[in-house]
């Protein structure tokens, strides 16, 4: 100490009494009072410090941290459990689960400030490849619900989630997440009867809240993802995770309640005869085509055993592949398949499932009915020979020109019996039934109506699948009832009468009537096993993991609609004879076949409306249907090319190659033919 | 009080001042020891509230153990302020040397808790002996510089107190402990700072020590040598950045800075304060109690806090100026910088305006070293200032 220098040493005795010389050997020199005074403004520098950035925090921050500190705690977070697979009759998989990691985004994790969220979100927009608006849509879409994440990327590429990983400090409100995304090995076999998964819609949520679905949920959104959901989903599982005031992860996920993954649903589709109904169904198209039929680019195939009802095949073209809904759904992925709304007409509707959805006119595989309901009715005997001629004329027309309904072989003159007018598919023979059927005595109603109404006809099937149409059977009351004064001005007095032609023309399935193929295929099932009426359906069971089958309802038990047996008998002979005698109208093709099949042709006037035709254009709709073997019939198939023309010439050959593979027999070589 | 009564130097001979203990308790500084017992009386309450969640089934097991501590702490501090400093200054060399052979006594047989060697188990308690260390090391330091009496003012004896300071520095690094060497850094300059060195002295260590951190954090580092653990690197710079790996390194600061903002201006009580209760806040009871007891008690019961800390600190500075030798003010300076470091550095890190180091709170950390080495050295100023110049003692002899 700069003031104890002077000190003289060894000075101090206390026997000594104080001297002047002496200096003090130790006091408060000015230079210490200096440095003291030095350590006090630092001291109160320091609290100063501290005070005032304890001020600053607690009470001018003090709000906007508790927020902060509140939200700042256990996150429970749902684990997306993997769906189920959807399996064929057999168990091979149609639609599996690929394991994939996602980015997900936690909106109220993101930065506060705008440009700091801008700058993140573009940067991950970057990264994961997904445009930015598509980013800002879906966090926008979750704007009253920041609790649960906004799925950027279902399936995001290694690379990607490596980057994130490393960065993840850069990327608050982001989160890489397991997830699973549909694998379909077969691409688009199937494609309409499968459907695909999407996000749950608001309009859905609101329908099905009760159900347990929550905002975010993958749901089956058509087909038997959809109508199978609840037991495909499983049952998420949740978690909790402990995250920081910024939103990012401090724990590995502790697993709350583990996720049940979906049941296996299985089908009763045979994946080998699904395929073999779709490859048919583009057969039948290029035989169309081949046969001038330039406007042939569509169809449906169903093929069902008549015992149950169980449907083997259904195939609707044009077809679309539902991996496109798998992992990041793109406008232009959809386009591309012709799913969105403008380019859907393009690429001719190629969701539309026609087989259940597609409504045509049947045309003469409409005659069976017919058959059945005139010896129900007692109007002909069916060994009763009446004449098949080239043309037929009304007695009951009142017109003074009256109407001349033409038979599809102008040439033919000859009498014929049900089962001979059946197999060669006589216009005339059923003209004039149809005319009884209008010449009935008010009282009897229309007993035609009535029994294809008991066929199933006019009615949706119930098949467990949807969007189903239910065609149309028209009846007299349906005509007064649609046409009135607003709907057709000119002439609705007029057509809303029914004539001597709606029932002529009702007889040979033309004019008002619609049905849909698995109607159609449904009244085959019921002409092959005695006069029952199944319920087509999908569902072969329900499995769990362990193989162990889930009890859920099965489908009704075919109901007997009260059709003479000895009736049912004289139509299938003329099926048979349709296929199997020289004039039959599908011998070319089936004739042959070692197996014995039994079927009817069709081919069904329909004005359609293409693109770029201002006017409809009238177009032959091409069916065939039928089942065999004849004696034991286990399989139903029902074909329809759109525009296909003739039955024998599209339809018929395609129906063919579903019996060929289901049967595994080949049939010898077949040539198309020209008949009705 | 001009009599001259004692000569700072070692060639005087051994003189025992008997000061009974009624001139002691009559010349306490009573504002230090009633600030001393408001801020261990008011840690108590801070440790009671904020491990009530740590045990289950046993809210109070910190408050109990703590409170021994305090007790331990109050027979120490008794002790220390009934004992004449003057024996301290006499045998510096002992006190120098123990402290040493029991910060490397960890080394040989101490507990490693997260990788850090600190402890010595005595089978009763978990001693730590660089907390005690700090009460030592200053004393050690300031026997040196009173022995070298007019020397003081020399480089050599810069030299040779820094050179001595830098053993146990060294070691207490090497624990590693960096926190707590940067406590004995604090109190090396402290007690430079009061023993006079020369200004140019202090500037040029100042500079050298200025160099030496940017070496050390960021120069050494970017040409790829790495004096520190890269945590240890990251805790100190943490804290300038605090939002760059909120997950990782400064993970800590930010959950304390919602923890201390969080509690407002009345506190969210014990049962309210999420931060602390969820754990969300490491260390809640030690290194960052200052967050916890924010949390819970808010910026009332901070701001006392801080005034009973800064009451300590002041009257510590008051009892520099009224030592009654070189070796008495440098004691009492190095024992207030060193305390009003370990507040800062603590406070401060807590709210993020000071870098993360495991440095406990003065009297309110939960730990038995800590609580009883600063309870010791606050009965060492008590006992200087009993003995200082301001004391109107009747010194019959």
């Amino acid at each position: 100490m700069a003031s104890t220098t002077t000190r003289r040493p060894a000075a101090g005795r206390s026997f000594l009494p104080p001297s002047a010389n002496v200096v003090e050997p130790y006091r408060l020199t000015p230079g210490l009072a200096l440095r003291v005074g030095i350590l006090g403004v630092v001291t109160l520098a320091v609290f100063a410090a501290l005070f005032l950035r304890l001020w600053a925090l607690e009470v001018l921050q003090g709000t906007h941290y508790l927020k902060t500190a509140e939200n700042n705690q256990l996150r429970t977070v749902r684990l997306q459990a993997p769906r189920g697979p959807i399996l064929d009759r057999n168990r091979t998989p149609l639609v599996t689960n690929a394991a994939a990691t996602g980015i997900e985004i936690w909106p109220s994790d993101l930065p506060k400030i705008y440009a700091d969220r801008y700058r993140e979100l573009k940067r991950l927009s970057r990264i994961s490849q997904v445009p930015l608006y598509q980013i800002a849509a879906a966090i926008k879409k979750r704007a009253n619900d920041p609790l649960t994440p906004v799925t950027v990327k279902a399936a995001a590429r290694e690379d990607q989630i490596h980057y994130l990983a490393e960065h993840r400090g850069e990327f608050p409100g982001v989160q890489i997440a397991q997830t699973y995304i549909r694998h379909y090995p077969y691409r688009s076999v199937a494609a309409q009867v499968l459907g695909y998964v999407g996000e749950i819609s608001s309009p859905q949520l609101r329908h099905d809240t009760k159900k347990g679905y929550l905002l975010g949920d993958e749901i089956g959104q058509a087909g038997v993802e959809s109508s199978y959901d609840s037991w495909l989903r499983g049952k998420a599982g949740l978690a909790q995770l402990r995250v920081d005031s910024l939103g990012r992860a401090r724990s590995d996920l502790t697993l709350t309640r583990p996720s049940q993954p979906g049941q296996a649903l299985r089908l009763t589709l045979d994946l080998n005869t699904q395929k073999a109904a779709e490859s048919a169904l583009n057969y039948g198209i290029r035989l169309a085509r081949a046969d001038g039929e330039w406007a042939a680019r569509g169809g449906a195939i169903v093929a069902l055993d008549p015992r149950n009802g169980a449907i083997v095949a259904m195939a609707s073209s044009p077809t679309y592949k539902p991996s496109v809904f798998a992992g990041r759904v793109t406008n232009r992925g959809l386009a591309d398949q012709g799913l969105t709304k403008k380019t859907a007409e393009q690429k001719n509707f190629p969701s539309l499932d026609r087989a259940l959805a597609g409504t045509y006119p049947p045309g003469s595989t409409f005659k069976p009915i017919t058959a059945l309901a005139a010896m129900q009715e007692h109007l002909v005997s069916p060994y009763a020979y009446l004449p098949c001629t080239g043309s037929y004329t009304s007695p009951n027309d009142r017109n003074v020109k009256k109407q001349v309904f033409h038979n599809w072989d102008p040439f033919i003159d000859r009498a014929m019996d049900m089962p001979t007018a059946l197999a060669y598919s006589c216009d005339t023979y059923f003209y004039a039934l149809g005319d009884q059927f209008w010449a009935l005595p008010a009282d009897r109603g229309s007993p035609l109506q009535r029994w294809a109404s008991r066929f199933g006809f006019g009615s949706r099937t119930g098949v467990d699948l949807g969007p189903e149409a239910s065609g149309l059977l028209p009846w007299p009351s349906w005509r007064k009832r649609t046409y009135t004064k607003k709907t057709d001005p000119c002439c609705w007095q007029v057509d809303r009468l029914w004539k001597p032609g709606d029932s002529i023309q009702l007889a040979i399935g033309q004019k008002d009537l619609l049905v849909t193929p698995l109607q159609m295929a449904r009244f085959y099932a019921l002409l092959a096993n005695g006069g029952r009426l199944v319920t087509p359906h999908l569902l072969f069971d329900i499995e769990n993991q362990n193989g162990t089958v889930v009890p859920v309802p099965s489908a009704p038990a075919p109901q007997k609609v009260g059709v003479d047996a000895a009736a049912l008998d004289i139509v299938r002979q003329g099926l048979y004879e349709a296929t199997h005698l020289p004039f039959g109208t599908s011998y070319p093709v089936f004739g042959s076949f070692p197996i014995p099949i039994a079927g009817k042709t069709g081919t069904a006037e329909k004005i359609i409306h293409l693109p770029g035709y201002p006017t409809g254009l009238l177009k032959n709709q091409s069916w065939w249907c039928g089942f065999g073997p004849f004696d034991n019939p286990t399989l139903v198939v029902c074909a329809v090319i759109e525009n296909g023309g003739h039955g024998g010439t599209a339809a018929a050959p395609a129906a063919l190659k579903v019996f060929e593979q289901y049967f595994h027999t080949k049939a010898a070589t077949t040539g198309p033919i020209h008949s009705d | 009080m001009a009599v001259l009564e004692y000569s700072g130097s070692k060639k005087a001979g051994v003189r025992r001042e008997g000061l009974p203990l009624a001139d002691v308790v009559r010349q306490i500084d009573w504002i230090l020891l009633l600030a001393v017992g408001g801020v261990v009386a008011t840690g108590l309450w801070a440790i009671e509230g904020i491990t009530r969640h740590d045990v289950a089934f046993n809210a109070h097991y910190y408050l109990y153990r703590q409170a021994v501590y305090a007790g331990a702490g109050a027979v120490g501090l008794i002790v220390a302020a009934l004992v004449d400093p003057d024996l301290y200054r006499r045998s510096w060399r002992w006190i120098f040397g123990g402290t040493i052979a029991a910060i490397v006594l960890v080394y040989l047989q101490g507990q490693a808790v997260r990788g850090s060697k600190r402890w010595v188990d005595l089978g009763f308690f978990k001693l730590q002996p660089s907390e005690f260390g700090k009460l030592l090391f200053v004393v050690a330091l300031a026997g040196f510089i009173a022995e070298r009496g007019r020397r003081v003012q020399e480089a050599n004896t810069l030299l040779t107190t820094i050179g001595l300071a830098a053993i146990p520095i060294g070691l207490v690094f090497l624990q590693p402990d960096i926190g707590t060497a940067l406590v004995y850094m604090a109190a090396l300059v402290a007690v430079l700072f009061v023993a006079g060195t020369r200004w140019t002295h202090l500037a040029l260590s100042g500079a050298v020590t200025l160099v030496g951190i940017v070496g050390i954090l960021w120069l050494l580092p970017a040409v790829g040598v790495h004096v520190l653990k890269p945590y240890q690197q990251d805790r100190l710079t943490g804290f300038t950045h605090p939002t760059s790996d909120p997950a990782g390194s400064t993970y800590n600061i930010n959950q304390s800075i919602v923890a201390v903002a969080a509690g407002q201006f009345h506190g969210r009580g014990p049962e309210g304060s999420t931060q602390t209760n969820l754990n969300f806040l490491p260390e809640h009871a030690t290194d960052f109690v200052f967050a916890s007891y924010s949390e819970q008690r808010g910026f009332v019961g901070g701001s006392l806090l801080l005034g009973l800390y800064l009451l300590i600190v002041w009257r510590g500075l008051r009892i520099v100026t009224v030592a009654r030798d070189l070796f008495s003010a440098v004691v009492a300076g190095g024992i207030v910088f060193a305390l009003l470091f370990q507040i800062f550095v603590n406070v401060g890190m807590t709210m993020g305006i000071a870098p993360i180091t495991g440095i406990p709170l003065p009297f309110v950390s939960v730990g038995g070293s800590s609580m009883i080495a600063n309870l010791c050295a606050m009965g060492v100023l008590l006992a200087i200032h009993a003995r200082g110049r301001g004391a109107r003692v009747s010194r019959r002899r």
